[in-house]
């Protein structure tokens, strides 16, 4: 799941134009990463909801530009587990 | 303070995005060759079937004129815009913040619609699949301020900047609150003019029902005809033109170049109707009045007026009317629509631009598809190009609202200033 979402989260960054080619799970959407704005930070969380059905806060959104990608898919996969056996 | 007194204004720069070219030259040469950039709009373009006619702009992908990350839901009125600015900066040769104070430096640069068809795409999203559909990016990607606001992030522009919407006097109105700046001595630089890119499904339909758009021509480029008796409506075109304004001295001082200076405006209301001009003409010939009092010469001074003449049946008359009423012996006046299109919001900045090249290079350009003109357009109308020295020449816009906006300018240095 997490190897899906990761894939579905740099997919969607190459959409909106960002350099995806030394993108790993590693990588911070941050400033200390790509750099994400606030508007990019709100069509990736569109997209995981559009996807994966998880609805982000603002507040949680806020807090993706302190996490790598693959935390968000972790955080993704865990939604989408409980949202399963719910 | 009179006008003799305030700063004189100058255009140092120009770049244009039209149905007839990205080129000045190229641009300049196909008003006074009567070359057309009409045509059947081809399969696939949003107009094809709606309408028999169009001018369509070059194509351009916003990779062009945008860095990658910012070069996404943005329409495509923003995108000529930028793309005219570019070359009117490059070609005013002027580096934002090395050769002026980037607080000194204003951006106007208006649209009638906006961005209209980028908000009609996200809205078929919309009720396709719901909100989520909708791109977070659709405000700055077709408010109608973005254009000024894109281009001074582009350049660093500091000063002033807004956005008129005033329908087809947009341009013109840009331009004219241009000059103010520099009279004020807000700026020393405006940026300025209009863009328009109105070929989406919804916008084409409201026109063509509201029987506005010329109809009826077998061959596309012979639909658009101002001051003609056949003439049967305008035909819808796209496009952006961006002028560089400069204080006269301002401009002197750094050597640049003046192809001609921006030496008045008038602006009035028509308090009539939201879409039919008044028939008599009265509050047209005021603005063309307070445009030649504002540049403070003599109306005999003006050798040429730049009609607005889109090649409706009333607004024609309407104006040629206005016309004989400022100036009494009718100066020579041409509409270059009939090879453009009607560019809406722009077309006040390519028809300013096409004004300046007149006076900078002693050429009237014709009006195309004039085989008959009509009687009730009294005027002096110019069929074939003509050519000789143009001392000052009015351009005019007249809006839906009733907007009319008239700018006067003149060949460089030759008035106070």
């Amino acid at each position: 799941m997490i190897a899906e979402v990761r894939t579905t989260v740099i997919d969607g960054l190459a959409q909106m134009n960002y350099d995806v080619s030394d993108v790993t799970g590693e990588t911070v959407l941050g400033p200390e990463g790509l750099d994400l704005e606030s508007l990019a930070i709100a069509e990736l969380a569109i997209l995981l909801e559009d996807t994966y059905g998880s609805k982000f806060t603002e507040e949680e959104m806020s807090g993706f530009t302190g996490m790598t990608i693959d935390q968000i898919a972790g955080e993704v996969a865990a939604r989408t587990a409980v949202g399963a056996s719910a | 303070m009179p006008a003799s007194a305030a700063r004189t204004a100058t255009i140092t720069g120009m770049g244009v995005f039209t149905p007839v070219g990205r080129d000045l030259d190229q641009f300049f040469d196909a008003l006074c060759v009567g070359r057309s950039g009409i045509v059947n709009p081809p399969e696939g373009h949003p107009t094809f079937g709606a309408v028999d006619a169009a001018a369509i702009a070059p194509p351009i992908e916003a990779i062009e004129v945008l860095p990658p990350l910012a070069a996404r839901v943005v329409d495509r009125f923003l995108l000529m815009a930028l793309a005219a600015a570019d070359d009117a900066i490059r070609d005013a040769k002027i580096e934002i913040g090395t050769d002026v104070d980037p607080y000194r430096v204003g951006v106007v640069v208006s649209t009638g619609v906006g961005g209209m068809s980028t908000y009609e795409q996200q809205s078929f999203g919309w009720q396709a699949r719901g909100g989520n559909a909708v791109s977070p990016l659709l405000y700055p990607g077709f408010l109608p301020n973005m254009a000024s606001a894109r281009i001074g992030i582009k350049y660093g522009i500091r000063g002033f900047s807004s956005s008129i919407s005033t329908a087809c006097a947009a341009g013109a109105h840009a331009i004219a609150e241009a000059l103010r700046l520099i009279r004020d001595g807000e700026c020393d630089v405006v940026v300025c003019g209009g863009a328009e890119a109105p070929f989406g499904g919804t916008g084409v339909a409201a026109f063509g029902n509201a029987r506005a758009l010329a109809a009826g021509w077998a061959d596309p480029t012979h639909a658009s005809r101002p001051f003609d008796v056949r003439r049967n409506g305008f035909v819808l075109g796209e496009g952006a033109g961006i002028l560089v304004v400069e204080s006269a001295e301002f401009a002197q001082a750094r050597g640049a170049r003046r192809y001609a200076d921006l030496i008045g405006w008038g602006a009035t209301t028509d308090a009539y109707h939201p879409t039919m001009p008044r028939p008599d003409g009265h509050a047209a010939a005021e603005a063309m009045r307070k445009a030649v009092r504002s540049a403070g010469i003599a109306p005999g001074d003006v050798k040429y007026v730049n009609a607005h003449g889109t090649s409706t049946k009333l607004g024609d008359q309407v104006e040629a009317t206005a016309i004989r009423a400022a100036f009494g012996d009718s100066p020579a006046v041409s509409s270059t629509k009939g090879v453009t299109g009607h560019l809406l919001g722009a077309a006040g900045a390519i028809e300013a631009i096409a004004t300046v090249l007149t006076v900078d290079r002693g050429m009237i350009p014709g009006t195309a598809n004039l085989d008959d003109p009509d009687p009730a357009c009294d005027v002096d109308l110019v069929v074939k190009t003509r050519t000789g020295p143009v001392a000052a020449a009015l351009s005019n816009s007249f809006a839906f609202g009733g907007h009319n906006v008239s700018l006067v300018f003149a060949e460089a240095g030759a008035t106070a200033g």
